[in-house]
């Protein structure tokens, strides 16, 4: 997918009911209660955080580009697709992205592939000295461990890894854009990684869509590696799948929500305003359906939500707040959280 | 075998010692202060590693230059010591916590001056028995030498904190200014100095005074297309590396562009392939060069003149480690000397910056970083108004060494040996290959280019993986 593929996904999404902003933050992966729960009303788990370190400038730029295309437009400050940008959805392609899951973390795999690559391949040219690609620490440290764990002096592994890397890699997801872009960004005796720029002029892309294609295959290797299929890789992968993909101040929010205090009672002891606290259980319920709601809502007032959002076709908190004058804002969006939940 | 030379040779592969060397170890063994000026690629490193082994203790090295720590970190582990790490600013909290409560099981602790003051760490290195201090890149500490960090200064009193401890000053470039303000921050009484000729007799000097930037890009078109790299060529713009590197590549040249602005992986990426020779020609800003281990670079271009010489000296340097012959070519036209100036400048603070700086609400004012580093060490020592006559002192300085750098280019004495006199040493002997102004036979130094014009092969993801992992085919 190319960048302003991604954009228009979003914006179709989102159809008029969002600024022309909304994608940037998502993109972003802005921990913010409204950008998080958009996430969850609008089924945009693929995209959250794909993009942290994105310029708002070059976001502007591809913005304005749809713009002048006439692929999106703007009315009342929201952000609408048109005709001319349906067509130019990309319907055939499978999205490959799961920001939700791996926020950024999925380059701790691509270090740590990139340096146990470069150092098995130097050590079967028997060039033990050389500069490794990867600086920090911790990478290092985890990358000896795995190699003494592994007895790598032995041919096996070389050959093992190598394997495992190709059986990810001839996913039928992936095309051999994917799989090309992976491969040379390794690098290893004699034959160094390269560059984003280097890699876009070969391929004629913009530097942009050559990093959000590599992040694509990024994500698929890591939906597909598995302990029994791929145990090599299921080592390299640790610690970048987690259980609860909740901010850190949500999780301990909802650790107290365990404990059985009220959410008066956890805004008193966090010494946060109720409003965050009002994020947190939207962002808890977003990413565990089980979370009980009912101390927030009742079963008549969600349904009723649910119905009138069916009816008005929308998912503006006004307008469904101005029909229903007894519900909060909270609890309108507390419904329309569950209510994408039960339907995704 | 003396103790030394197996030494030399067991830890470090070399069998002979470089000129120089072994008296300096020789005195940093017998616990005396050293400085020692050696250019750059004459085995400065193993001044500071070799007595290590010899001696009970720890080395502290300090190191301004952060990326240049990294490198030295790096040429330790690759030479076997696992014994060495950096504790600066690039650990995480929690790494630097752990480093620091093992300190004691590092024989090279790496440091920056900032580091200096933190206090957890010079607690651990008061506990910490210590073979002798290393001042790296000891230039930095003057304010006259061309890449000052007044952080560095900090260095002084910290010296006076530890234990009587002897200290070795290194430094490539530095003028005779420059080596009395290295003694007097680092309280070397008599130090014993060793200063190495700055000459390196094996590259060749050209100037060319062209009219406009147009012709600039000609030559340098013409220069590289006709003769052999490997190169490096320096300007000063980051977008300037990337024009020049497109246009050479239309040409079927294998380059690549280098500026702060990549990417860090990028740039990792780019240094090696030059290193490993899948690019013979790099466009640069002043930001590469810098842990740059490769022997062989033949030509090192300017398109412009450097704002100091020792920088000029320093870039020029990197050619020729080999001892082959190499020529350093530098375009200039006759109003680049006010561009120069103005780059030069660029960070430096104005009247009104140091003004701002010594208000009182001043504390998060949006001014360049090195600025707010730079003011911030200066107002805890003087007064507003000596501030401001120190910068403009500064200032008025920078602006006559780069005329005088640019005389140095034009008038008709030989520029080998008016660059040694600059640093106050004496050209004792004329290579047959000198400068443009001693006649130069460009001929005789520069390979007519027969390497092939590379165009990129396809790329085949499999057959590359199978490159990178020999074993069985897949």
């Amino acid at each position: 997918m190319h960048f302003h593929q991604i954009l228009l996904f979003i914006i179709h999404k989102i159809n008029g009911q969002r600024s022309e902003n909304a994608p940037y933050y998502l993109l972003k992966g802005k921990k913010s209660g409204q950008t998080i729960q958009d996430v969850t009303y609008f089924q945009l788990h693929a995209f959250f955080s794909i993009l942290p370190q994105l310029l708002k400038e070059d976001y502007d730029a591809e913005v304005n580009k749809l713009f002048k295309s006439e692929c999106i437009q703007l009315k009342n400050s929201l952000v609408y697709i048109t005709e001319k940008g349906l067509e130019a959805l990309p319907h055939d392609k499978e999205i490959l992205f799961n920001g939700w899951q791996y926020r950024g973390r999925e380059q701790l795999l691509w270090k740590r592939l990139d340096l146990v690559v470069q150092t098995l391949s130097q050590f079967h040219a028997n060039e033990k000295k050389f500069v490794p690609n990867q600086k920090d620490i911790a990478t290092q440290q985890f990358i000896r461990d795995f190699l003494i764990e592994h007895n790598f002096r032995q041919f096996n592994l070389n050959n093992d890894l190598k394997q495992e890397i190709v059986q990810l890699l001839e996913n039928p997801s992936l095309n051999d854009l994917h799989r090309t872009l992976f491969v040379y960004r390794l690098s290893g005796y004699n034959k160094t990684g390269l560059t984003w720029e280097q890699l876009a002029r070969y391929f004629q892309l913009t530097d942009m869509n050559t990093k959000i294609i590599f992040l694509e295959c990024l994500h698929n290797m890591l939906d597909n590696i598995s302990s029994e299929r791929s145990p090599l890789l299921f080592n390299l992968a640790k610690d970048i799948h987690i259980d609860t993909p909740l901010t850190d101040s949500a999780f301990k929010t909802s650790q107290l929500f365990e404990k059985g205090y009220t959410m008066d009672e956890i805004a008193k002891i966090r010494k946060l305003k109720i409003n965050t606290i009002e994020d947190h259980v939207i962002e808890i319920v977003s990413s565990n359906k089980k979370f009980p709601v009912s101390a927030f809502i009742s079963k008549e007032q969600e349904e009723e939500i649910l119905h009138l959002s069916t009816e008005l076709q929308t998912k503006k908190l006004t307008l469904i707040k101005n029909r229903l004058p007894d519900v909060s804002y909270f609890q309108v969006r507390l419904a329309l959280t569950k209510g994408e939940q039960n339907h995704g | 075998m003396d103790k030394l030379s197996g030494i030399l040779q067991t830890r470090f592969g070399h069998t002979t010692f470089r000129a120089g060397q072994q008296e300096i170890i020789e005195q940093i063994l017998d616990k005396k202060d050293v400085i020692a000026i050696l250019p750059t690629g004459m085995g400065k490193s193993l001044l500071y590693q070799l007595p290590a082994y010899l001696m009970e203790g720890t080395v502290i090295i300090v190191s301004p230059l952060l990326s240049l720590m990294q490198d030295q970190v790096e040429q330790l582990k690759i030479l076997g010591e696992k014994r060495v790490i950096a504790i600066n600013s690039f650990l995480s909290f929690q790494e630097r916590e752990i480093a620091i409560r093992h300190l004691a099981n590092y024989k090279f602790i790496f440091t920056s001056p900032e580091m200096l003051q933190n206090e957890q760490f010079n607690l651990a290195l008061r506990n910490l028995s210590i073979a002798y201090i290393v001042a790296d890149e000891a230039h930095c500490i003057s304010q006259w030498g061309f890449d000052f960090r007044p952080d560095y200064l900090r260095i002084s009193n910290w010296l006076q904190s530890m234990k009587a401890v002897n200290v070795l000053a290194l430094t490539a470039t530095a003028t005779g200014e420059v080596v009395e303000d290295i003694k007097k921050t680092l309280r070397m009484k008599t130090p014993f100095e060793y200063i190495h000729s700055l000459d390196r007799p094996a590259i060749a000097y050209e100037t060319v005074e062209v009219e406009n930037q147009q012709q600039k890009l000609k030559w340098i078109l013409g220069r590289v297309t006709s003769s052999e790299g490997p190169g490096i060529i320096y300007t000063q713009s980051r977008k300037k590396t990337e024009t020049y590197a497109a246009l050479l590549r239309e040409q079927g040249i294998s380059v690549g562009f280098y500026h702060a602005k990549m990417e860090q992986g990028d740039r990792i990426l780019i240094q090696q392939q030059f290193q490993q020779g899948q690019l013979e020609w790099i466009c640069a800003t002043n930001a590469f060069g810098m842990g740059i281990h490769k022997d062989n670079i033949r030509q090192i271009i300017h398109d412009h003149i450097p704002s100091s010489v020792a920088g000029y000296m320093q870039e020029v340097g990197r050619a020729a480690r080999d001892g082959e012959q190499a020529i350093a070519s530098l375009l200039y036209t006759t109003t680049d000397v006010e561009q120069t100036f103005y780059v030069a400048m660029q960070d430096f603070p104005e009247e009104q910056d140091i003004q701002i700086a010594y208000q009182p609400a001043y504390s998060e004012v949006e001014q360049a970083e090195t600025t707010t580093r730079i003011l911030a060490y200066w107002k805890e020592r003087l007064s507003e108004q000596a501030t401001i006559e120190l910068f403009k002192e500064i200032k008025q300085k920078k602006w006559q060494d780069i005329q005088k750098f640019y005389t140095m280019l034009r008038n008709d004495t030989c520029l080998r040996q008016q660059l040694l006199q600059y640093f106050d040493q004496v050209l004792l002997e004329k290579p047959s290959y000198c400068c443009s102004k001693c006649k130069l036979d460009l001929a005789g130094i520069l390979r007519k280019r027969t390497v092939e014009n590379k165009f990129e092969e396809n790329k085949n993801w499999k057959d590359r993986l199978n490159i990178l992992l020999p074993s069985k085919y897949i």
